[in-house]
């Protein structure tokens, strides 16, 4: 009887099991294989050359820029999207009217697609007929070359990553405030907490806490994952000032035909990904949940 | 035409009782691939029908992808596992990997079957194009060289003559700066620098200056023609006040009216048109010469080459080869696009396209300076396509006024040396 069941069990995980394996597990398994090779589409076969594709990276000027470009680019997103998203959602919880116009004109980057959108930056952002610069001009300023300059290349870019996932961050706080209980806040109030910074202070914001942790990890790891806006607004460019881990990677592996210098890169961008999994998992859980 | 038909069918009377040669009598079917279908697909939809009416029993399957790179991948990836494309249209500067890599056979066997290649218009310049890797890897189907797109209505208000332009650098700078003086956010000129290194190539080689030594072991760019070039770059910027843009947005600005001069491809003609509409009147030039004796132009464009490894099919595919760079074949993709004609004949007989260039000026420029056409260079070894990359990076560099040419040029030289495939021995 025990061992039908367990049969079962087998059989009905069958599909995912096998879908995971052949759609996840194998090609990861397979990238890190390449990833101590000099494999290149079109010469065959590879050579295993152990840790020489790491070892080139250390050394490498491109992977490095690129490496720090990802970093600033993440330390000014996911802090001002997440800080963003919190501010919006406590703002619109707090209106009267206009809740839904509001929440809708702050999701629409989301469900909007990012290639199309970046063209529409690429307009606004343009240095002689956008309208961005046709602004600053009217009052005297010379506004930059916002995406060919390297001064503000990646600051654009930031400030359109942000557009685009300061909505998402906000609807999952809205959906965690309306997850606390009206009553806590009432509470507090009665007991003496007559500012409205101090009831969230001592209630919204404790109760928030596993949400928050969720939409601080996954504002890291979209920011991380920076590629669609690079690809079509700046390539890397100027001179690498706006290079990031994906963008190298891909260019690495399919312009300049070097997978296994492109799988080495992966590697180290799975093990970014895995490592904030993780801080989210084990670190931080015990730390916001109220049992 | 008929001359060439009959000596190829004597050639194979001889055959013809074969038994594969009679398989081979029935329809073959080939795939052909091809990159950039907005730019090329009228020029090969004409070339394919007037084919269909000649070779009947040959059936085509089209692949085409959205540019060159994409191109390049899909060819690399079916060589790795399983060849399905018979014949591929490739970007010149890619040629030299795929003959390094073996993907490309050689065409001069195919070739040599007709006699001499300059009887029908294969004129060793025009191979030359696709010879890479000791090898005729391909044959030319489209070639493009750099010119000067104007505004012709920003030339007048700013004191020039549509007619006339400058045919220097000093004065192309001069007038640029008189179309700044406009106002209104409206820029003088723009050269197409990033992406990759073949307007680059064009101030080298129009200073007359290479890329690699002959042999191809050092560079051979860091010397004055080299610095020259990266100098002019350095002089557009200070001089000619042009401004940083990537290359779309130049675009943009350019069809948007408020950009005077646009330096980039012909390959763009038919698109620039489009975009350009009747905003302004559209008119294009020459490019300014640098050394009038030593002074040449890199050749952009798409080569086709055969990659089939089933006879029967490479031989269908070389036929449409043969055929798609023919003076006829080169007729309709001159008519259909805006390159220049890869095809000796229909450059020297004036049946073929003169009527064409006289009802389509603007098609003229590139054809005007085609004497002065040279192989884009392509990089020997697995970092072929990094070498550009460094390169363009490099001019960044300039264009933000950050470093001076000399430095520029002495960096170059470095990382590019560092890229090359290292002498044995």
């Amino acid at each position: 009887m025990r061992r039908g069941e367990a049969l079962a069990a087998w059989m009905l995980t069958l599909p995912a099991a096998l879908a995971f394996l052949l759609l996840l597990l194998a090609p990861t398994l397979a990238a890190i294989a390449l990833a101590f090779s000099d494999y290149e589409l079109g010469v065959w076969p590879p050579h295993w050359i152990g840790l020489d594709n790491f070892r080139e990276m250390w050394t490498d000027r491109g992977f490095r820029t690129s490496f720090v470009n990802t970093l600033v680019y993440v330390a000014i997103v996911a802090p001002v999207s997440v800080a963003g998203g919190l501010g919006l959602a406590l703002l619109i919880e707090g209106a009267a009217r206009g809740r839904t116009i509001f929440r809708a004109i702050f999701f629409l980057p989301v469900v909007s697609l990012t290639v199309a959108m970046a063209a529409a930056w690429q307009y606004l952002l343009h240095p002689t007929i956008g309208p961005v610069n046709a602004v600053l001009r009217a009052v005297g300023i010379a506004g930059p070359a916002w995406l060919s300059s390297s001064d503000t290349v990646l600051l654009s870019l930031a400030a359109i990553g942000i557009w685009e996932s300061i909505g998402f961050n906000m609807v999952l706080f809205m959906a965690g405030l309306t997850a606390i209980p009206r009553e806590l806040r009432e509470a507090a109030a009665v007991d003496g907490a007559r500012a409205a910074w101090d009831r969230f202070r001592l209630v919204t914001w404790p109760l928030l806490g596993p949400t928050a942790l969720f939409v601080v990890v996954i504002s890291l790891i979209r920011s991380v994952r920076v590629f669609d806006t690079v690809a079509v607004l700046t390539r890397g460019g100027p001179n690498k000032a706006s290079e990031v881990l994906l963008y190298t990677m891909y260019t690495e592996g399919f312009t300049f035909l070097r997978l296994g210098y492109s799988a080495a890169i992966t590697l180290v961008f799975l093990v970014i990904v895995l490592g904030l999994m993780l801080v989210q998992t084990r670190i931080l859980d015990r730390r916001v949940h109220y049992g | 035409m008929t001359l060439q038909r009959r000596t190829l069918a004597t050639g194979t009377t001889a055959a013809l009782f074969a038994p594969h040669v009679l398989r081979a009598q029935g329809t073959t079917d080939i795939t052909i691939h091809y990159a950039q279908p907005f730019i090329f697909k009228e020029s090969y939809d004409a070339i394919a029908a007037e084919f269909a009416r000649r070779e009947p029993n040959i059936r085509i399957n089209w692949v085409t992808t959205p540019n060159y790179e994409e191109g390049m991948q899909l060819i690399l990836r079916q060589a790795a596992t399983q060849m399905q494309v018979d014949l591929s249209y490739q970007g010149f500067n890619r040629l030299r990997l795929f003959a390094e890599r073996g993907v490309a056979h050689d065409l001069a066997p195919f070739l040599a079957r007709e006699g001499d290649p300059a009887r029908h218009g294969y004129s060793p310049a025009i191979l030359s194009l696709a010879h890479f890797g000791g090898m005729q890897a391909g044959l030319a189907y489209a070639a493009s060289n750099p010119i000067n797109f104007f505004n012709a209505d920003l030339v007048r208000r700013a004191g020039g003559n549509p007619d006339a332009m400058p045919t220097d650098w000093p004065g192309i700078m001069q007038l640029s700066q008189r179309i700044r003086a406009l106002g209104g956010g409206t820029e003088g000129m723009w050269y197409a620098w990033p992406g990759d290194d073949w307007m680059f190539s064009a101030l080298l080689f129009g200073h007359g200056g290479r890329m690699l030594s002959e042999d191809e072991r050092d560079i051979a760019f860091a010397g004055p023609e080299g610095l020259g070039a990266l100098r002019m770059l350095d002089r557009m910027v200070r001089e000619g006040g042009m401004p940083n843009l990537t290359r779309e947005a130049a675009q943009q600005a350019f069809a948007a009216g408020r950009l005077g001069m646009f330096f980039w491809s012909t390959a763009v003609l038919r698109g620039t048109i489009q975009q350009v509409g009747r905003n302004f009147e559209l008119r294009t030039t020459v490019m300014p010469v640098i050394d009038p004796v030593r002074g040449r132009l890199p050749t952009g464009g798409a080569a086709g080459m055969l990659t089939s490894r089933d006879e029967a099919k490479r031989e269908a595919a070389w036929k449409f080869l043969r055929f798609s760079t023919s003076v006829e074949g080169t007729t309709l993709m001159v008519q259909n696009t805006g390159y220049v004609p890869t095809n000796q004949l229909a450059i020297d007989e004036p049946r073929w396209l003169a009527e064409f260039y006289r009802a389509n000026p603007l098609f003229q420029a590139a054809t005007r300076q085609a004497q002065l056409m040279i192989p884009w260079y392509a990089f020997p070894g697995a970092n072929s396509v990094r070498v550009t990359q460094t390169m363009v990076d490099q001019q960044a560099r300039i264009i933000e006024g950050r470093a001076t040419p000399e430095a520029v040029l002495a960096d170059m030289a470095t990382e590019v040396r560092r890229l090359l495939p290292r002498p044995r021995g």
